[in-house]
């Protein structure tokens, strides 16, 4: 034990000889790298392997989805094997949000809310999904009525959850409307708004099974999609500048909440 | 932008961009959005059904409509009164003038929820055919934007009722998303209940 002790404090002096602040916060930056590497990771599972976007088209025949699943069913279990073993870089990201947003001067209750709302969202519209579509690849062969229903469940659960997300716009809106300290631009929160708005308007999947409120429509499918791609890139590129821009003294302090 | 500049003396009326830029980068991209629900209700269904939604247009209500408008030029009026107010110093009277916006704002969409309630009980919803599901989304997330305009409307309320020195830029950018809400619902009514 206190060999182990010795070699610690030893440690730890040999990382004060020379303190930069770049390896204090190389925690923050492993958890920054896991964005850009994680989104790159689920594009290609969803595009790619999933086949979930772009979405096929909901006016589809029975016939056609089930040869449309017995196409693509090795990928589409891929895809969910791959989600399954790289699904949890998504909490290194949130995680990183938190602490940025725990920097703000709002109350804890709304980044608190921030990971909730998302941990909400993320099981319609990320989980439930592809585990829908690998479901229906597992028999290919059983009633196509069945395979048809898993086909409507995976892809209403993919577009229809997008208003999931519209709360977790709005939580991140308001936390960078009140924030004095400006953690992150303003123009992101303002931004967070037409997320938050184009996402309400995936709600009309429900009724139309073509033209642009269906679910592979301009409007409720691609808007907010290409909203979502627009913002996310913005978001991290803001959270790269709130990591290089907080003052290394806050690193070494006690989280207090 | 040099070539916009007034050689003004003093710098008190300089010409500069009225809020701040990120307000701009809001409304430009709000303004694309929106676009792309023209568009859609143009191009992607209008072209193929134009009998349909002239018919279908016949069951809106222009008087309602031309009302909402003039509630919401009129509430313009007041807003750009306000933030000329602010800017002169007399705070009261700005948020005095807000007062009298945010009340259009509330009649507005008192006559909006009306004519919804005709159109539910009359059997037209959204889902009767494609030229109601272009009116019900485009007013509601028309409307959405008001809500959110009243939201902007109260900060500026307090702002001026209770900070010492109050933001000019915050004022202004409220004034400009205000602007943008009635120039949006000017495109739609345009869009929806008049073009032939």
């Amino acid at each position: 034990m206190s060999d182990v002790l010795a070699a610690h404090a030893g440690a730890q002096s040999a990382n004060e000889a020379a303190p930069t602040a770049k390896n204090h916060k190389l925690d923050q930056w492993i958890c920054w790298w896991s964005l850009p590497i994680f989104y790159n990771l689920f594009g290609f599972i969803f595009v790619y392997l999933g086949k979930l976007m772009p979405p096929p088209r909901p006016g589809l025949t029975t016939a056609e989805i089930v040869a449309f699943i017995q196409a693509n069913a090795s990928s589409m279990q891929t895809a969910w094997v791959l989600l399954t073993l790289s699904l949890g870089f998504a909490s290194l990201s949130s995680g990183l949000i938190i602490v940025q947003m725990k920097r703000m001067t709002v109350s804890p209750a709304l980044p608190y809310a921030y990971m909730a709302a998302l941990a909400v969202a993320a099981l319609p519209g990320c989980l439930l999904c592809t585990i829908l579509f690998a479901l229906a690849a597992f028999r290919p062969d059983r009633d196509p009525e069945i395979i048809a229903l898993l086909y409507d469940m995976g892809l209403l659960s993919f577009v229809g959850s997008l208003g999931c997300f519209a709360t977790q716009y709005m939580i991140f809106a308001i936390a960078i409307f009140l924030d004095k300290r400006g953690i992150f631009p303003k123009w992101l929160g303002y931004m967070s708004i037409w997320g938050a708005v184009t996402e309400l308007v995936a709600a009309p999947i429900w009724i139309f099974k073509s033209g642009p409120y269906a679910w592979d429509g301009l409007i409720s499918f691609y808007l907010g999609t290409i909203i979502f791609v627009v913002w996310e890139f913005f978001l991290i590129s803001s959270l790269s500048k709130a990591i290089k821009q907080q003052p290394v003294e806050e690193l070494t302090s006690p989280c207090t909440v | 932008m040099h070539g916009l500049e007034a050689p003004v003396m003093g710098g008190a009326t300089s010409r500069r961009l009225p809020g701040d830029v990120n307000i701009w980068v809001f409304v430009i991209g709000d303004m694309l959005i929106f676009s792309a629900y023209f568009a859609a209700y143009l191009f992607a269904d209008r072209v193929g059904n134009h009998e349909l939604f002239l018919q279908s247009q016949q069951y809106l209500s222009q008087n309602l409509g031309f009302c909402n408008t003039l509630i919401l030029l009129t509430s313009s009026l007041f807003v750009a009164l306000g933030v000329h107010a602010a800017r002169l110093g007399d705070f009261a009277v700005a948020s005095r003038f807000l007062e009298l916006a945010g009340a259009c704002g509330v009649v507005f969409l008192f006559v909006k929820a009306y004519e919804w309630y005709s159109k539910l009980v009359g059997g037209l919803t959204i889902s009767t055919n494609a030229f109601f599901m272009h009116y019900y989304v485009m007013t509601g997330v028309h409307v959405v934007h008001v809500l959110i305009g009243l939201t902007f409307l109260i900060v500026l309320w307090r702002e001026l009722r209770g900070a010492p020195t109050p933001r000019m830029e915050l004022v202004e950018a409220g004034g400009i998303y205000w602007h943008m809400v009635d120039f949006l619902w000017f495109l739609i009514f345009a869009l929806l209940y008049l073009m032939r």
